[in-house]
């Protein structure tokens, strides 16, 4: 009422003709209207606000991420440790040229022994799985058995006992007396274990029959395929007479297919010997290299030990003086207070420490030219000609890691001479060994590396994957449903195609471990697929694996988003385009189609948004491997497990301390992330813009 | 008199009256049934996860005998299965509290063969609660902030600058992946956002003292069901301002100038001559953002989830027994929002990945995400056809 009176303002009161007054509350000149709009403004701007904040708290990380990278980065060089690393990388090259060659030489060695081996592997996975399927039953026989033999051992040393004392008088009668109520015992139990064998027994025979019966122990990888039913029934016999925790020594036939297999092998060596004394030259060629690495990194490790005390040395201390202040009990306060004196603060001398490395620094270029031309000629001596397909696959690979190796040597010889563990590291350096970096190591002893490149390329390529599959899927089902589909069937599509976006991506990730990985492997080992790059697949978490599955998952999202945009075609268009003669498909495909072809790039855009940022998916399936997925295979790239920056974020990120270098990383990461999804849906809304003009 | 058509028969494809349109009706009809299969194979994968999962999981939820289904699925929390044998051959599997209560009950069975397998056994009472709290309480918010945003947005803005840029920040917190709203959110809501205690935390940004031993300390609520149902909504809350919007900009002009005619202020009207007609849109909006949330796992794995807890949310809240009764009440709702959780998906991710995988194991993994996935899939249906309907109706 009072309110009311104040605001009869004397200019209304002389006016007397208003007829819209202001009425009610106010407050520093807003009424209660404008209150409410505020509300619902600052509800609004909450949106930006959010963004805002999501910037800031990611930002902040990654300042705090820059400069303890780069202390890092630089206690690496300083301990002396960068160059080792040089060092290192020539050493494992070399390691790569040999084991793809060792690789080669075996596959050429069981070349006439394939049949053989195939039956011999088909053998141990058939005998692998019954005993799978069998082991509770094997394990109470075993027992059984075990128990047996024990007892049957103690009989007859008591047997002995006994007929010993009998045949001596002196003997205590009470001792034999006892003796012989313990082997009445023993005999007791052991009549009775023997229907429990037998039973334990007969059950296995059942279990392994039927275990034999059904197809899953039958499954077989495509190494052990492709054998006669003669073959077969002689591996089934086999593994019945192995089946059992008392078999003897496997079957003869085992036997004969194991010797026949090593003879073949060893003639098929006798014909290589040349090739295996190369491979042996290459092995022994890098030892004097490595004895140098060892004592390098020696070195180095406790140089850097060093730095590291030095560098956490304060925070010791102020941990300890605190302790001092904490406790009440004096003893605990002067040893907490002695150990606090104790900490030394020492910068080490870094000349003094690295001294040892220089000296050896001579010595490393002594070792890299003979190094380099022994690999030159051993590397020519290889043969050229190999007849089976792995073979030949591994020693176009031992080539590529051999140009590599040699590269690495060369290159590596002047920025070694050049090495100084003073030399500044500018802050560039520090931001591209993230961005650029090779390696993701954590919790490694020797130094931890945050290189975001084995993340983003196993991101990419996955995210590559399944924009090839869904996008003529999406768009091909977004065509037909907008145009050629009849109404009813549209209103069945569409809706059930949307209803894919409400899968739990967690859901799907299951789908994947259990169902999908193991049907495309199954897939992978078939006969008539071999030509298939990276067919037949080993592991069945791979980057195919779930960019397959992301493919399934994005595909809502470009459907939804096309069809919005065919939609968005003025009718006029396809009238007109239908008026002049052309056909139904003719307007779709020159009319409709490319009017709406930026927004059909902006649903592929969002689409990409979606898949990059896609955690848990990638997370179950992608197989989390850490390291840049080897791209020697060509195409067959897509058969090796990888990590990604979505994956590593949700896998690492509850293990670490927070406020830890590592924790640091993983906002950077996730910062990266952000980057990429403002990126893409500025693309994607600029494209869109472009469709609005029309 | 001879047959023409026996001395040159006319093949089908070589009709020499064929014109080219003939053709290209073949091609045209061949490049639909292409883009038509493309279409029906993305049903059919659909089909084929839906049957596989919903195979396998049946067995585990139902039972052949009455009442039919496995009740203890449902009321029990997960936990640890055992399984073993006796030395007389006998095998057991039971849950790992059962198994206390065998071996206390009969001290002289001799166990052989003991092997353990973890989140195995029991059901998933646990998680269920979890997921269904994050939920109401993400929905709450994203609800109330959502429909504010929406109000705004259609009913008071004029296009300007601010609304431009209200609009680019949706459109782009749309974007962003859920892990990056995982990680603002453990930022956030679990170390940053401020609350009033008597004892702030070392962790603390920032504690203003307010007078009478208590702060206002920047340090967060902890990885709790607020923090994770929070950080949820802010995910969601593009979806839910877009189904409001939806919802409102159905509700014809007509309506509010009438309204605003008859004198009504302007809030009046979006209170007596929107709102109501927007409620149905709003129901939408929820359910759509129910969908959304209940099966996110990322943004939750470091602000709210946790793999095993044994008790129940509302188990054993600490109250100071004496208080009256409102404080005790404040307190025990304090008490029961900071707790963390266990959540359905966090729960299928922990039995899909992170335990050692063996036969007995499958039960678990396949009953849980069977339930998980009916679950989200009604909801998913319900949004679906709500908006069907929805749009059916609103021709006023």
């Amino acid at each position: 009422m009072s309110l009311n009176d104040e605001k009869k303002t004397p200019e209304n009161e002389k006016d007397g003709r208003v007829v819209f007054r202001r009425k009610g509350f106010q407050f520093l000149g807003m009424g209660l209207q404008d209150y409410i709009r505020v509300f619902f403004g600052g509800n609004a701007s909450l949106a930006i606000i959010v963004l805002i904040l999501i910037c800031l708290f990611l930002l902040r990380e990654a300042a705090m991420f820059f400069p303890d990278h780069h202390q890092g980065l630089k206690s690496y060089r300083q301990g002396g440790q960068e160059l080792v690393g040089y060092v290192s990388d020539e050493v494992d090259a070399h390691t790569k040229v040999y084991s793809s060659a060792n690789i080669a030489y075996f596959a050429e060695v069981g070349r006439t022994s394939i049949h053989e081996d195939k039956q011999l592997r088909a053998y141990r996975t058939v005998l692998a799985n019954v005993e799978q399927s069998t082991k509770y039953t094997w394990a109470r026989l075993e027992r059984y058995l075990d128990e047996a033999e024990d007892l049957n051992d103690d009989v007859e040393d008591l047997r002995e006992d006994i007929e010993e004392a009998s045949a001596d008088a002196e003997a205590d009668a009470e001792d034999l007396k006892k003796d012989q109520a313990e082997l009445a015992e023993i005999e007791a139990r052991l009549k009775q274990l023997e229907p429990l064998i037998a039973k334990e027994r007969e059950q296995l025979e059942k279990e392994v029959q039927t275990a034999l019966g059904t197809s899953r122990v039958w499954d077989l990888d495509i190494a052990a395929r492709g054998l006669s039913d003669e073959e077969l029934s002689m591996v089934r016999e086999a593994v019945v007479f192995e089946a059992y925790p008392d078999a003897e020594d496997e079957h003869e036939s085992i036997q004969n297919l194991k010797q026949v297999s090593r003879d073949k092998k060893a003639a098929e060596a006798e014909r290589l010997a040349d090739f295996k004394e190369t491979l042996n030259g290459i092995r022994d060629s890098i030892r004097p290299m490595k004895s140098l690495y060892g004592e390098m990194k020696d070195i180095s490790v406790a140089n850097r030990r060093e730095i590291d005390a030095f560098s956490t040395a304060p925070a010791r201390r102020a941990a300890l003086l605190a302790g001092v202040e904490q406790t009440d009990d004096p003893a605990e306060k002067e040893r907490m207070q002695k150990q606090a004196d104790e900490v030394v603060i020492v910068e080490p001398d870094y000349d003094a420490i690295n001294e040892p490395l220089y000296a050896l620094v001579p010595q490393h270029g002594e070792l890299a030219g003979p190094l380099q031309d022994e690999m030159n000629k051993l590397f020519r001596q290889l043969p050229q000609e190999v007849e089976t397909k792995s073979a030949r696959e591994n020693m176009k690979r031992a080539a590529v890691y051999y140009e590599r190796f040699d590269n690495t040597v060369t290159n590596n010889r002047d920025r070694i001479l050049d090495w100084r563990h003073d030399a500044p590291l500018s802050l560039w350096t520090s931001t591209t060994s993230f961005m650029f970096g090779k390696h993701w190591i954590t919790n490694s002893s020797w130094h931890d590396f945050y290189g975001l490149l084995p993340l983003f390329t196993g991101s990419l390529l996955i995210s590559i994957i399944a924009l090839t599959v869904s996008v003529p899927f999406a768009v091909a089902a977004a065509i037909y449903v907008n145009q050629i589909a009849r109404f009813k069937e549209q209103s069945f599509v569409k809706p059930a195609i949307e209803f894919i976006g409400a899968i739990p991506s967690v859901v799907l990730g299951f789908f994947g471990i259990l169902v999908f990985g193991e049907a495309l492997r199954n897939i992978s080992q078939l006969e008539w697929l071999q030509w298939v790059p990276g067919f037949p697949m080993a592991e069945r978490l791979t980057i195919l694996n779930a960019g397959l599955l992301l493919a399934f998952m994005a595909v809502p999202t470009i459907f939804t988003l096309t069809e919005d945009a065919l939609n968005n075609v003025p009718a006029a268009f396809s009238e007109n385009s239908l008026a002049l003669g052309a056909t139904k498909l003719q307007t779709v495909f020159r009319v409709i189609v490319p009017t709406a072809v930026s927004g059909i790039i902006a649903a592929i855009l969002l689409g990409f948004g979606r898949i990059i940022g896609e955690t848990m998916v990638v997370l179950l399936v992608a197989g989390n491997k850490i390291k840049i997925p080897d791209f020697t295979e060509g195409l067959g790239v897509v058969a090796q497990p990888a990590h990604t920056m979505t994956g590593i974020i949700a896998q690492e990120l509850g293990e670490v301390d927070s406020g830890s270098l590592h924790w640091r990383a993983l906002f950077m990461v996730g910062m990266v992330l952000f980057v990429i999804s403002l990126l893409v849906n500025w693309a994607a809304q600029r494209t869109l813009k472009r469709l609005q003009k029309i | 008199m001879h047959d023409i058509a026996k001395d040159q028969p006319v093949k089908k494809g070589q009709n020499p009256f064929a014109t080219k349109a003939v053709k290209l009706k073949r091609r045209d009809r061949t490049i639909s049934v292409a883009l038509g299969a493309a279409t029906y194979f993305i049903l059919a994968c659909t089909l084929y996860i839906f049957a596989d999962i919903t195979f396998k999981g049946i067995p585990v939820v139902f039972k052949t005998e009455a009442p039919f289904v496995n009740f203890e699925f449902f009321t029990k929390s997960p936990e640890t299965l055992m399984t073993f044998e006796t030395e007389g051959g006998e095998t057991y599997k039971m849950n790992f509290s059962e198994y206390s209560q065998f071996k206390r009950d009969s001290p002289d069975v001799n166990i052989v063969e003991e092997h353990s397998h973890a989140y195995s056994g029991g059901g998933i009472f646990g998680p269920l609660v979890g997921t269904a709290l994050l939920t109401i309480i993400c929905i709450t918010v994203a609800l109330f902030v959502g429909l504010a945003t929406a109000i705004f947005l259609n009913e008071y803005a004029t296009k300007g600058r601010f609304m431009d840029s209200i609009r680019l920040a949706i459109m782009n917190l749309a974007g962003v992946p859920s892990i990056v709203f995982g990680l603002f959110g453990l930022m956030f809501f679990c170390l940053f956002i401020p609350v009033v205690t008597s004892e702030p935390l070392e962790r603390s940004f920032l504690a203003i003292p307010l007078g009478g031993g208590s702060y206002f300390s920047f340090e967060g609520w902890g990885t709790c069901m607020l923090a994770g149902g929070f950080t949820l909504a802010v995910m969601i809350l593009p979806v839910v301002i877009a189904a409001c919007e939806e919802s409102l900009k159905a509700i014809p002009m007509g309506f509010r100038e009438a309204s605003l005619a008859l004198g009504a202020t302007k809030w009046q009207t979006i209170s007596k001559a929107v709102l109501p007609y927007a409620f149905p849109g709003m129901l939408t909006a929820s359910i759509l953002g129910i969908t959304r949330v209940a099966g996110e796992t990322a943004p939750i794995m470091f602000t709210a989830a946790l793999a095993h807890k044994d008790k129940l949310p509302w188990q054993d809240v600490p109250t100071t027994p004496g208080s009256n009764f409102v404080a005790q009440a404040a307190e025990w709702g304090t008490g029961f929002l900071s707790q963390s959780v266990q959540a359905m998906p966090y729960h299928i991710y922990t039995v899909a990945a992170r335990i050692p995988q063996s036969e007995y194991t499958k039960p678990m993994q396949y009953g849980s995400v069977f339930v998980f996935m009916v679950l989200v899939m009604t909801f998913a249906a319900l949004s679906i056809f709500l908006r069907i309907r929805y749009r059916k109706k609103l021709k006023w």
